[in-house]
């Protein structure tokens, strides 16, 4: 077993690994991370997860219910430190699988990936208190400098494949009208709902989910992006960042060619990547966070178009139900720290997009590529067809049954 | 997150005697009775609750969210820093219970006015007011206040808060002369104080469920005025105490110390919504600690806060969630300084711990002493849509 190996082996199970260590796989996470590019491309299947946030058995529980690495190709949209307990062991873990699997693991940077930030919201103190020095902290946030700012996943499928069960159970199809899938962390389909059946929702006035379905597990807004799902089988350019868009970029190309590799700035485009939130607002508006921006459905939308995108994926904002989707599933939101610093009461979710084969596997490059800004944008131009989206949801990892663990985490309230 | 100020929850499971569970949460506060020991280590974790106050005090005045000199004092050992959510829910909470004060006390200031503030704890708000330099307030100016100040705690709690009282001059100063210590069980323990009586401000240490208008009262509450307009406090304590018992104490002051004629206003701070997912978790969470809030399931909303005044005699009411008191209740101007204190990434995480807890307000008493004008004001302003 090699060190790397050994040192993976060590994480799952919530132990640190030793200094040294830690120094020489930051090095090599480094050198990887610093290839990438500011929006790396990554090809379909692939999940998406939002943030981590130190919790770091909720972190075994989605790899659980989404697939161990490498069998099951993750994109990690930041967020990985802070506020839990094992933002540590989390966030090596998490880095010793890029370092083992590269192509298996795509890691993008959360504005908690921040000296400034991870000082405030605990993973300075926790550094400190397991190593006794902020090497290993100083260690973690040279890497944090060089994390892409965000992903573009490409050979996305407007259908979605049958999801992986149990032997003993048969292999059920999903139907190609499927847009949307909810499954529980038992494997377990939740609900379902059809391109071709969207108006009917909207008919009947239900922004969020069918009737028959849990209504607190549907998301809002999960109406179809397009009018059918027809003889075309891909699903679109998916933009991953962690935040949400800037007002000083309008196009995917103008991530591209950020200096990225500094802590991340108090204000900018940068900025705005790793803080923006969507909103219900005509245009732009100031976020109550201090940094970043909201931006409205027009401004996705628009975005969307002139970058050929069929959806944005963001994580930062915490969603009850794990996530949620808005502005006619332009954007969604995705969430993966369950019951969010031990008090939230919240479930999980991470998002699988299933790969394009109708093509023999060759993947339209054009996505993403800027030129089409040139055209006239016409407001109320139907957007493109969305992937197919499978939303697995799962609650926190339960807690030592036998009672009192030394270091049950103790969550604060107004006493 | 600041587990170093939490009780250490081996040592409490040891007080509690070998061989006993901690049972599940809810179950606890069902018991009415339980061994002396148990009922002892389960009064000390909510007299604990103090020390978690004090220490998010210090925290949020050191991060310069509240402006308060005496908070320091309070705390022993190392102070913490605590998370921005916390400090803000902090900051709102002081500020909505000091406007209701400083509106009950601004109105017509000539006249002799009284609080009685339960479970008062280490609260510094009696050497805040009587530290105060005429400052601009409305129309008027709010001046040091005409006040006789009450708190009543748990013997525990009153010793602590004596003893840096009796260390520091800052403190001490404030409370004025001439002033007597004592202790209430045996007068030897001159070291142990846990009572004081000066002419402005008076710490009784009271067991809270011991009120009994059957009984004859406390030493001390021959100091109580029964004739002045009286704000009774609740910040955070009545919610520890058992439904019944919570209303026997309000009651024993509305209805048996002070005759109907006297106005009486009740400021009471507590969590609600206790069956969300959220709430659900905030008493699953503090149950493991040993903390279990009583009340929350027959006070658990606004309306039922609404309600419960009336219940204690207290016709006109008013309420808002810590939540709303800081998006309608503070200035834009200092909601922008406060907001600019601290980088809060906790947005969805404030709305939801903000929405769990509450100020409720009621009182009686006729509109000629003029008194509770601006308690009105107040709901007026913040239970409007």
């Amino acid at each position: 077993m090699s060190d790397l190996d050994k040192a993976i082996s060590e994480l799952r199970a919530c132990k640190i690994i030793p200094e040294p260590q830690v120094r020489e796989i930051c090095h090599k996470a480094r050198e990887l991370l610093i290839e990438e590019a500011n929006v790396v491309q990554v090809d379909a299947p692939v999940t998406i997860c939002g943030d981590i946030h130190g919790q770091f058995h909720d972190l075994m529980e989605l790899f659980r219910v989404g697939g161990d690495v490498p069998d099951t190709n993750y994109l990690f949209m930041g967020d990985f430190v802070d506020r839990g307990f094992y933002s540590l062991e989390s966030f090596l873990l998490l880095l010793c699988l890029k370092v083992r699997y590269p192509d298996r693991i795509t890691l993008i940077r959360g504005n908690h990936e921040s000296r400034q930030i991870t000082t405030v919201y605990g993973f300075y103190d926790e550094c400190l208190r397991k190593y006794g020095s902020a090497n290993v902290w100083r260690y973690c946030c040279e890497v944090f400098d060089y994390l892409a700012l965000g992903a573009l996943v490409l050979g996305t499928s407007s259908t979605l494949e049958p999801s992986f069960t149990d032997q003993s159970q048969a292999i059920e199809p999903v139907d190609d009208d499927v847009e949307i899938e909810i499954m529980n962390s038992r494997n377990e389909v939740t609900a379902r709902f059809p391109r071709s059946r969207r108006r009917l929702f909207e008919s009947d006035g239900l922004n969020s989910s069918p009737p028959g379905t849990p209504s607190k597990t549907g998301p809002s807004g999960t109406g179809a992006t397009s009018d059918s799902g027809g003889s075309h089988h891909s699903g679109g350019a998916v933009l991953c960042v962690h935040g949400g868009l800037s007002p000083l970029i309008d196009s995917v190309d103008k991530i591209r060619l950020l200096d990225r590799k500094q802590e991340v700035p108090h204000e900018g485009a940068m900025c705005d990547l790793l803080w923006s939130d969507p909103d219900e607002i005509d245009t732009w508006g100031l976020s109550p966070r201090g940094a970043g921006f909201l931006f409205g459905p027009e401004i996705v939308k628009r975005f969307n178009h002139l970058n050929d995108l069929s959806l944005i994926a963001r994580a930062h904002q915490l969603v009850m139900e794990g996530f949620k989707e808005m502005f006619d599933s332009s954007i969604v939101t995705v969430w993966s720290a369950p019951n969010y610093c031990y008090r939230c009461g919240n479930v999980a979710a991470i998002l699988e997009l299933g790969e394009d084969t109708s093509n023999g596997g060759v993947i339209s490059r054009s996505n993403g590529d800027a030129g089409r800004s040139v055209q006239a944008f016409t407001p109320n131009l139907a957007p493109r067809s969305g992937p197919g989206r499978r939303y697995r949801v799962f609650e926190a990892a339960p807690q030592d049954p036998r009672g009192m663990p030394a270091k049950k985490p103790v969550a604060d309230y107004f006493l | 997150m600041s587990a170093s100020q939490i009780p250490n929850l081996n040592t409490l499971r040891n007080a509690r005697g070998r061989g006993r569970g901690w049972g599940h949460p809810g179950t606890v506060s069902s018991l009415p009775t339980g061994s002396e020991e148990d009922n002892f280590a389960k009064d000390k974790v909510v007299q604990q609750t103090d020390q978690d106050a004090s220490v998010s005090r210090l925290s949020a005045v050191e991060t310069g969210y509240l402006d308060d000199p005496f908070a320091k004092y309070f705390v022993s050992g190392e102070g913490q820093r605590r998370f921005p959510i916390i400090n803000r829910g902090t900051y709102v909470r002081t500020k909505a219970i000091d406007n209701l004060v400083n509106e009950f006390l601004s109105k017509d200031p000539a006249q002799e006015k009284q609080i009685v503030s339960l479970g008062a704890g280490s609260d510094t708000r009696f050497f805040r007011l009587m530290s105060r330099r005429p400052v601009p307030h409305g129309r008027g100016i709010l001046q040091r206040p005409n006040v006789i100040y009450h708190e009543i705690d748990f013997q525990a709690n009153t010793t602590q808060k004596l003893h840096p009282i009796k260390t520091f001059s800052e403190l001490r100063g404030h409370v004025g002369s001439p002033v007597s210590f004592s202790h209430s069980t045996n007068s030897s323990e001159i070291y142990n104080d846990d009572t004081l009586h000066a002419d402005q401000y008076h710490v009784h240490p009271v067991d809270l469920r011991n009120l009994d208008p059957s009984r004859p009262a406390p030493h001390g509450f021959n100091f109580i005025d029964t004739a002045l307009p009286t704000l009774i406090i609740s910040e955070c304590c009545l919610c520890y105490l058992a439904p019944a018992a919570a209303d026997t104490v309000v009651r024993y002051f509305t209805q048996h110390l002070f005759p109907n004629t006297t106005p009486v206003g009740l400021i009471l701070y507590e969590p609600i919504h206790p069956n969300d997912p959220f709430g659900k978790v905030m008493v699953s969470n503090l149950a493991a600690r040993g903390i279990v809030l009583q009340t929350l399931k027959k006070y658990g909303s606004l309306e039922a806060q609404a309600a419960r005044m009336k219940s204690y005699g207290l016709e006109s009411t008013g309420g808002a969630s810590v939540k709303d008191f800081w998006d309608k209740g503070v200035e834009e101007k200092e909601k922008e300084r406060v907001a600019g204190l601290e980088m809060v990434d906790e947005v969805e995480e404030w709305d939801l711990l903000a929405g769990h807890y509450c100020v409720a307000w009621g009182w009686r008493g006729g509109p000629e002493d003029n008194v509770w004008e601006g308690w009105k004001m107040m709901a007026e302003k913040l239970c409007r849509n």
